[in-house]
């Protein structure tokens, strides 16, 4: 197992290597060589040819196909995306993996070549939840299984597709709420620092954080929220605002889309000064977050949000579907709390 | 004898690497030689062969235009969200909006004669702007569902995005070769100043040719819209850099003056089949950018190199 990643590994250093040796060339004569730049190419494909033969001798008849939203982008992606490749690997299935770099059109574009490729499973993680829908319309003609990985689509689509597999967004705001409940003891006032709106997974730990302290804490308030769009200097800025707004004793609690945005909050709160009476929980936890659990005490509670099991949960719902079995439409993996008492379970998260 | 096939092969090796590549995948994959696999080439590539049909009119005058992918994503919103007012009156307006950011790029360049790269620069930032502003940093999602019907419809085996591909090409080729606007945009590429002192009117022609690249971005943003029925802020980043690819690719000369609509059509399927064929032999997300990158790289070297031996 996982022969296929080495040899795509060693491929790559090798065709690093034709590379650099193709540019000193040019170097010490002054001029690319057209034939060792075509020898290069002709080599590199090859072995790229090579490494899919191999793959495809290595395993059963059943191809996952899967078209990610932007690999590389951010660790959490990039580990989803090795990870995804293991479990194939470890499952025993040939994959086509492809990356839609952050564009919807081109991931419209890749879902239509994995149905031409005929693989027996689609894995969209949708670059956009509304853009694909009329695609999936295609594929669903073709009789094709799709599963969206972790973040949903549009509501108009879900006829379309056989299911979903990835984090709970509603139940990580839910959790959040309540270990806020418990570090405010039940009774205080709440300001949110939201992910970006409009997108699915900031509305929903938004809307489960809402819902469960209406349902359950009457003695908390949301008493603001506020977009950083995801992004840490923007909570600061929100945050900065906030406590201008808000004295001391105003607010207690800090609820946020996930500790990247966490730890921009807590830099507002140390510069202003007030850490003492502030308590934040935050939807995920990112490595940032991990130290700043363990060496301050503004944050009180995250959520452990694994690529890793997230992408080994995905791939084997999809065999299920590739298999043609049923599956449940919506397929959550484990995001446990994580608090100061058990964070010493968990290791530093590498994403 | 022997020249002449040397020279057609100088002159048209774009159509050269088009056959190699098309053996080349037909051999490394089992679907690619299929009637459904060219089909699906014809619709993807026709969204960026519509915008280098503009893309190569600015190019033969020695300009540049960064700014269509942003007009094209800004075109895709406008016309989802003017839906309510119906199919025909949205798909104007949005035509309309790519002809006047294309105009006011053709001003600021010909009458300010201020470079196009830096125009375009800047109309491609304020476009995005604009988008934002426009859709509210949320996707707009379309209720008209016959608007979407319109990409998927077939005429025959081809897809009508590609028909319109096709058409505007033609139309664009004719113009290039047989009016004296086409005629004139080889001029002013090849020596503005000569082309001045002939008599042409220079800045209409320039000006013309802005709106026809915004234009095109427009009629490329409708289509976009119709293919995913919602316009989201995430298209088009990167869109401009591949029409400018695939116009060099065919052999235009980005200093103007020399090249036509063919060779860029031999750009736009070169890079649509080296993207559809990538795809379908399973090559490694990075590798697949890299050897991308080597494939276009050398492309333009041995284009570069048959240019030389040429003059």
């Amino acid at each position: 197992m996982g022969g296929g990643i080495k040899l795509n590994i060693e491929v790559s250093y090798l065709l690093e290597n034709l590379l650099a040796w193709s540019i000193i060339s040019k170097n010490m004569r002054g001029q690319i060589e057209l034939k060792k730049l075509i020898i290069v190419l002709a080599l590199s494909l090859i072995l790229v040819a090579a490494s899919g033969l191999v793959l495809a001798q290595e395993n059963a008849d059943i191809v996952i196909g899967m078209t990610a939203n932007n690999t590389g982008v951010d660790s959490y992606q990039t580990l989803h995306d090795q990870a995804f490749r293991e479990k194939c690997d470890e499952l025993g299935v040939e994959y086509n993996i492809l990356d839609a770099r952050g564009e919807p059109m081109r991931q419209v574009n890749q879902i239509q070549d994995l149905m031409t490729k005929g693989v027996d499973v689609i894995v969209v993680w949708p670059v956009s939840g509304q853009a694909i829908v009329p695609v999936l319309r295609q594929v669903q003609q073709e009789g094709i299984p799709v599963l969206i990985a972790n973040s949903k689509i549009h509501e108009s689509g879900f006829e379309l597709v056989k299911g979903f597999a990835g984090p709970d967004n509603i139940t990580q705001g839910v959790y959040a709420a309540q270990m806020m409940a418990e570090a405010l003891g039940g009774e205080g006032k709440i300001v949110e620092v939201m992910g970006t709106p409009g997108y699915i997974t900031a509305e929903e730990r938004s809307a489960g954080f809402h819902q469960e302290i209406e349902a359950n804490y009457p003695g908390l308030e949301i008493i603001e929220t506020q977009p950083a769009n995801w992004n840490r200097e923007k909570s600061q800025e929100v945050m900065e605002n906030y406590l201008t707004k808000y004295d001391e004793g105003e607010i207690d609690g800090v609820y946020v889309g996930d500790d990247n945005m966490g730890v921009g909050a807590i830099n507002a709160i140390k510069s202003a000064g007030r850490g003492s009476n502030l308590k934040m929980t935050s939807a995920t936890m990112f490595a940032d977050g991990y130290d700043e659990m363990i060496a301050g005490d503004i944050l009180y509670g995250t959520l452990y949000q694994s690529p890793i099991d997230d992408a080994n949960y995905t791939a084997e719902i999809a065999l299920k579907l590739a298999k043609g079995e049923e599956v449940d439409f919506f397929n959550y993996f484990e995001t446990p709390k994580v608090t100061d008492e058990n964070i010493d379970e968990y290791e530093r998260p590498v994403w | 004898m022997k020249n002449r096939i040397l020279k057609l092969i100088k002159e048209q090796s774009i159509w050269i690497i088009l056959i190699f590549s098309l053996i080349f995948f037909g051999i490394m994959t089992a679907n690619f030689f299929s009637f459904r696999n060219f089909q699906n080439i014809l619709l993807q590539t026709s969204i960026n062969g519509i915008m280098a049909i503009g893309m190569t009119y600015v190019i033969l005058n020695g300009n540049i235009d960064l700014s269509i992918g942003m007009i094209y994503a800004l075109c895709a919103a406008v016309v989802i969200g003017f839906q309510s007012l119906g199919i025909v009156p949205s798909v104007l307006i949005a035509l309309a909006v790519g002809l006047i950011i294309g105009a006011i790029n053709g001003i600021f360049v010909a009458k300010a004669e201020i470079n196009a790269f830096i125009v375009t620069l800047a109309a491609m930032i304020g476009v995005k702007g604009l988008l934002f502003v426009y859709t509210g940093e949320r996707a707009i999602i379309g209720t008209n569902l016959n608007f979407t019907y319109l990409a998927s419809i077939r005429i025959g085996f081809m897809p009508l995005p590609a028909i319109i591909f096709i058409v505007l090409l033609i139309i664009g080729e004719y113009i290039l070769r047989n009016t004296s606007h086409g005629r004139n945009a080889y001029a002013i590429g090849g020596n503005q100043d000569a082309a001045e002192k002939a008599g042409i009117d220079v800045k209409k022609h320039i000006i013309i040719n802005f709106m026809l690249s915004g234009g095109m971005a427009a009629i490329a943003g409708i289509i976009a819209a119709s293919r995913m029925n919602t316009a989201t802020t995430t298209l088009g980043r990167m869109d401009h850099l591949w029409v400018i690819i695939a116009v060099v690719l065919g052999g235009t000369n980005l200093n103007g003056g020399y090249g036509s609509l063919i060779r860029t059509l031999g750009g736009i399927l070169v890079i649509g089949i080296l993207n559809n064929g990538l795809n379908l032999m399973n090559v490694h997300t990075f590798y697949n950018m890299l050897i991308m990158g080597i494939i276009l790289i050398l492309v333009i070297y041995i284009g570069k190199k048959f240019e030389v031996t040429k003059s």
